[in-house]
């Protein structure tokens, strides 16, 4: 046997739980809840057992390099997948319960691509890595329920559509741009860029970073996320809007920074602009939304923005508080869209004046979606609170004083729609007064997500320094 | 008389220019996915093109081969792509009758 694979432990497990779901499912068919509670307990194990694998090493020609940053971004996604799968299994198995195997293993397949995904050092590694996770999102984003309401169906295909043509014309807007890098700096590993770069280096590599742009939603690059957040089912939504945006920034942390830290001159004004646009769009674009879904994806739009200005403070600091931010952004919203899918659940859709009087029916869920909204708002001492915080205090002392300026601004603005959805939570009265119905899967998913989002806002200490050790993975000193 | 590998570069950025022309321009959904189609193969081209130019640039003899092996990983994700692409086209014709983007217009403000 090889020397390096033992670092493949974890997304090997991975995938065997895929491939288990598959078999197990094609021999033995279970139309219950028991395929989403094994697979959701067997990446609890994995989990848990990314405590006790010490794989730390490279891959011979240093394709693949395994070290905290990988170990911090394992972690974060099989936390996203656990929660993912959790909050889809009571959908699941009432909407389309003989059809419940291929939603967790496609999901575990995207997972795997991800997990793989931040230790790559090479561009083929890299891409191939994308592809792995982005194209299981396009058929899950079409996972139309069969028996919902007639309109739904539709919605999900037009959605998975949108997504699928976003992504793939990204995809050869980025294998483009590397064709041009590939072929003038003759190596494909991802630091070969160096100092100089031919110019046709550069226009290769401004391609390739408005490829990923798509991928993580940035403007102008975000057409597709509050389409394809309203479309889609909204257990995979909560998965969509989390994950791959959190694959997505790590993949331009290990390219820009990692691969080509030495001309920052070229990228960092595209990056900031890229920042800048999202943070106005997103928060400006989300104001008059009348659906909460929509409302979510110009607010993710927005939240990538700040994410974006912290990765472009260019420094350890600077991409460990993104680390953090990003972390404390998977599970806020996690945690919106699955309280959100519970209101949805019982019949009537998405719109805000949907979940007028939550919080009188289901004390519980309106308190929950009170404190993620906080935590997306910024508000002390939630979450969110640390990460906007941590965020803009490393652009200051970057010397992006005008683009924080502005991102503070912007963060008002954000709270006036985060709290007048939580107003109609408390203050409006619904057209229902009996509490809404939830699964235990789902109660499940959002207790996590809210231990998560108010244990880091009383204790943050533990992820930042986690994050930080990260961070040196890709950028070294101070 | 051989051909100079900088019209091989050019001819793939002729190619990828018309792939994101018919890929902003085209309304049939069908079309849309061959011209994201067209722009892999003309990362494909300029993947070969580049590798040609290095090999020949080389006086050993020694052959360029991270072109090539790229190129064949393009090919398998524009492979997956267009199976992807086309059940989802296939869902959306099941369920709207239609393949025209223009039709496409359900999810708004």
């Amino acid at each position: 046997m090889s020397a390096w694979l033992h670092l493949f432990t974890l997304e090997l497990a991975v995938v065997a739980i895929a491939l288990l779901v598959l078999l197990w499912d094609a021999f033995a068919p279970a139309a219950g809840r028991a395929v989403g509670w094994t697979t959701a307990l067997l990446l609890g194990g994995v989990f848990a057992a990314s405590f006790f694998v010490d794989g730390r090493g490279t891959v011979p020609h240093g394709v693949f390099v395994r070290d905290e940053w990988v170990v911090f971004h394992e972690r974060l996604f099989l936390a996203a997948g656990i929660l993912g799968v959790l909050g889809s299994i009571d959908w699941l198995a009432t909407r389309t319960p003989k059809r419940q195997a291929e939603y967790y293993a496609l999901l575990l397949f995207s997972l795997a691509g991800m997990m793989l995904l931040a230790g790559a050092r090479d561009w083929i590694l890299l891409v191939t890595c994308f592809e792995l996770m982005s194209m299981p999102l396009y058929v899950l984003c079409a996972y139309g329920k069969q028996d919902g309401p007639a309109s739904e169906p539709k919605l999900a295909a037009e959605a998975g559509l949108k997504l699928f043509i976003t992504g793939a014309a990204s995809s050869g807007l980025t294998l483009f741009g590397l064709a041009l890098v590939v072929g003038m700096t003759g190596t494909t590993h991802v630091g070969g860029i160096g100092a100089n770069p031919a110019p046709l280096t550069i226009v290769g590599m401004l391609f390739v970073l408005a490829g990923f742009g798509f991928k993580v939603g940035a403007v102008p690059f975000h057409m597709w996320v509050p389409d394809t957040y309203q479309g889609a089912p909204t257990p995979f939504v909560a998965f969509l809007s989390v994950a791959p945006k959190a694959a997505g920034l790590a993949t331009l942390a290990i390219v820009l920074l990692g691969g080509w830290s030495a001309d920052s001159s070229v990228w960092l004004p595209v990056l900031l602009v890229l920042a800048g646009a999202s943070m106005v769009v997103g928060n400006l674009f989300a104001l008059p939304q009348t659906d909460a879904r929509r409302l979510l994806g110009f607010s993710g739009v927005a939240q990538i923005g700040y994410a974006l200005l912290a990765l472009g403070a260019m420094s350890r600091g600077g991409l460990a508080m993104t680390l953090f931010f990003v972390a404390t952004y998977v599970f806020t919203n996690l945690g919106v869209f699955f309280v959100l899918h519970a209101a949805a659940e019982e019949g009537g859709g998405h719109s805000l004046a949907r979940i007028a009087g939550l919080s009188r029916r289901s004390p519980w869920l309106g308190g929950a979606l009170l404190v993620f909204l906080l935590s997306l708002a910024g508000i002390p001492f939630v979450a969110g609170f640390w990460a906007k915080l941590f965020v803009f205090m490393e652009a200051w002392n970057a010397g992006l004083v005008g683009l924080v300026v502005l991102g503070v601004a912007l963060a008002v603005i954000g709270l006036y729609y985060y709290l007048t959805v939580a107003r109609s939570t408390y203050m409006a009265d619904g057209d229902r007064t009996t509490p809404v119905p939830t699964g235990f899967a789902l109660r499940a998913a959002i207790l996590v997500c809210l231990i998560f989002v108010v244990g880091l806002g009383l204790w943050p200490r533990p992820l930042v320094e986690a994050a930080d050790r990260a961070a040196a993975g890709i950028v070294s000193g101070r | 008389m051989t051909v100079p590998s900088s019209h091989l570069l050019i001819l793939a950025a002729i190619l990828f220019s018309i792939g994101v022309a018919g890929f902003f321009l085209r309304r049939n959904v069908i079309v849309v996915l061959m011209c994201i189609e067209l722009m892999l193969n003309a990362a494909n081209l300029s993947f070969l093109a580049a590798s040609r130019m290095h090999s020949l640039d080389t006086p050993g003899g020694r052959i360029d081969l991270q072109g090539p092996i790229f190129a064949i990983f393009v090919i398998v994700v524009a492979a997956v792509e267009a199976a992807v692409g086309l059940a989802l086209v296939i869902a959306l014709y099941r369920r709207k009758q239609t393949v025209s983007l223009d039709d496409v217009v359900d999810l708004k403000d």
